[in-house]
């Protein structure tokens, strides 16, 4: 997962993708018109490469990732991992500032400086989630996300090398976080690369752990687990850019024309909207 | 990308572990069927938990129990339809009917297991608002005794006699629209045949057990 923050070149050809793209901008239309057919319309042209790379993110997941999961929940105490997770996380909230403000989000901007503030002093440098539990929620905005506000479409869909999902205007936002991101920064002009590699290699174990089981029971009820996790990925990003007040599917009314609730199936016609 | 904490959520969602507990009514938009919706919601809840907290149910009993409660909350047949989208007029009788059948056992064989290991979850009603033209969106809060609590909303549709669940939102991820993008992508990779996804319904449901 975050492992890729590994590869520079990857990185490097991200962030050309993001400059490109903010320069389009303007030109992009943000408007889904087509509402009522987005519930299965998927932007996928690349559905091909995305399902080999999908595939490989998976056999790397079943042979490093998930094991190295397992063995983080077996040998770290809940209290432990908790405050490897907080330390962590504290250490993005300049970037989460920094999209609030992008955004125009004064009041994410006030919370989540707030958040660093409290976490950093009182939670002992970000190792406890103080804001937390006073009430002052975490919400990771990204420029994947600011993006999205300024009006950037998402692109095609992509499955990256051990990112995982994502899309073209994900993809180059998460370019864009790279090279703002603080640790990073502070890590190059001290000569700490092998301060990244430990975090991005703590950080992918620390999230994989925390959905061991729930991945587990996805990948056994999932029919077609690729598009599921499309699906889930398309719709967490849509509420997470609307700040959970994401459009609803509709729901029309079978029962006109036919017998609904009956476990058989109903007549042929279907009730045009 | 994946490893971020919302999607961390969703996933943790699938993994929708039984409902139960405190009542706690706060009527955001406190409209008579909003509170019928509420109402529903709670009960439904607390008989489950009321069912699935009794460990001396035999496995079998504890499925059947489920089954009852599944038709007593939600409209099967219903979300089986939805879920088809398009694909539906497309489908014959007979299709429709074993669709519906398979759609069915799937619905039983995912959850059925999560409320059997049914330990201790408890849930509190956090608000009601309107969805759509006549549906009512009730949001929970699944509070678990490891992890992070879980914000579910069901959108309740009041039928003739009674109200009955039409989808399940965890962490803002419905589980119709999961579903339906998932079944449309199997269907597309059998060349727009729906018989491509009865097929791997059976196999699906036949394995499991």
């Amino acid at each position: 997962m975050k492992l890729a923050r590994l590869s520079r070149s990857l990185l490097r050809s991200a962030t050309v993708v993001a400059l490109a793209l903010t320069a389009t901008a303007c030109a992009t239309n943000p408007g889904d018109s087509g509402a009522k057919d987005a519930a299965y319309q998927v932007n996928d042209p690349l559905e091909g490469a995305n399902r080999v790379v999908f595939a490989v993110n998976d056999a790397v997941d079943t042979v490093a990732l998930r094991p190295a999961a397992e063995v983080y929940v077996a040998v770290l105490p809940d209290p432990v991992r908790d405050v490897i997770h907080n330390f962590i996380d504290n250490l993005m909230a300049p970037l989460y500032i920094a999209n609030n403000l992008l955004q125009g989000n004064v009041d994410g901007a006030t919370n989540a400086t707030g958040r660093f503030l409290t976490n950093t002093i009182l939670g002992a440098g970000g190792i406890a989630d103080v804001a937390s539990q006073a009430g002052i929620p975490n919400a990771q905005e990204d420029f994947g996300q600011t993006l999205a506000v300024w009006g950037v479409g998402e692109g095609p869909y992509l499955v990256l090398p051990l990112l995982g999902p994502s899309n073209l205007r994900d993809a180059a936002g998460y370019g864009v976080d790279t090279v703002g991101d603080p640790v990073r920064i502070w890590a190059y002009a001290h000569n700490g690369q092998g301060l990244m590699y430990t975090r991005a290699g703590v950080s992918a174990v620390d999230r994989r752990s925390e959905v061991l089981k729930s991945v587990d029971d996805l990948r056994r009820n999932s029919l077609d687990f690729y598009a599921t996790v499309r699906s889930l990925y398309h719709q967490q990003r849509e509420a997470a850019i609307a700040n959970n007040q994401g459009a609803q599917p509709e729901f029309p009314d079978f029962t006109n024309n036919s017998a609904g609730n009956s476990a058989g199936a109903p007549p042929a016609s279907t009730p045009k909207p | 990308m994946l490893t971020r904490r919302h999607f961390v959520a969703s996933v943790a969602l699938l993994a929708v572990s039984g409902w139960a507990g405190h009542t706690f009514i706060s009527p955001a938009a406190a409209q008579s069927a909003d509170q019928g919706a509420s109402a529903f919601i709670q009960k439904l809840g607390n008989d489950a938990i009321a069912t699935f907290s009794d460990k001396s149910l035999s496995r079998d009993q504890a499925i059947q129990r489920f089954r009852t409660l599944l038709y007593a909350g939600f409209d099967v047949p219903y979300i089986g339809r939805w879920v088809l989208g398009r694909y539906w007029n497309s489908a014959n009788e007979a299709q429709r009917a074993e669709y519906q059948k398979l759609f069915e056992q799937l619905i039983v064989n995912t959850y059925a297991e999560r409320f059997v290991e049914y330990s201790g979850e408890t849930f509190k009603i956090t608000g009601v608002t309107p969805a759509g033209e006549a549906d009512s969106m009730v949001t929970t809060q699944i509070v678990r005794p490891n992890g992070p609590p879980v914000n579910v909303s069901w959108r309740v549709r009041k039928g003739a006699a009674d109200y009955k669940i039409i989808d399940v939102v965890v962490e803002n991820v419905s589980m119709g629209v999961t579903q339906r993008q998932e079944f449309a992508s199997v269907i597309e990779q059998n060349n727009g045949r729906v018989d491509g996804l009865i097929q791997a319904l059976r196999q699906k449901v036949g394995r499991t057990g």
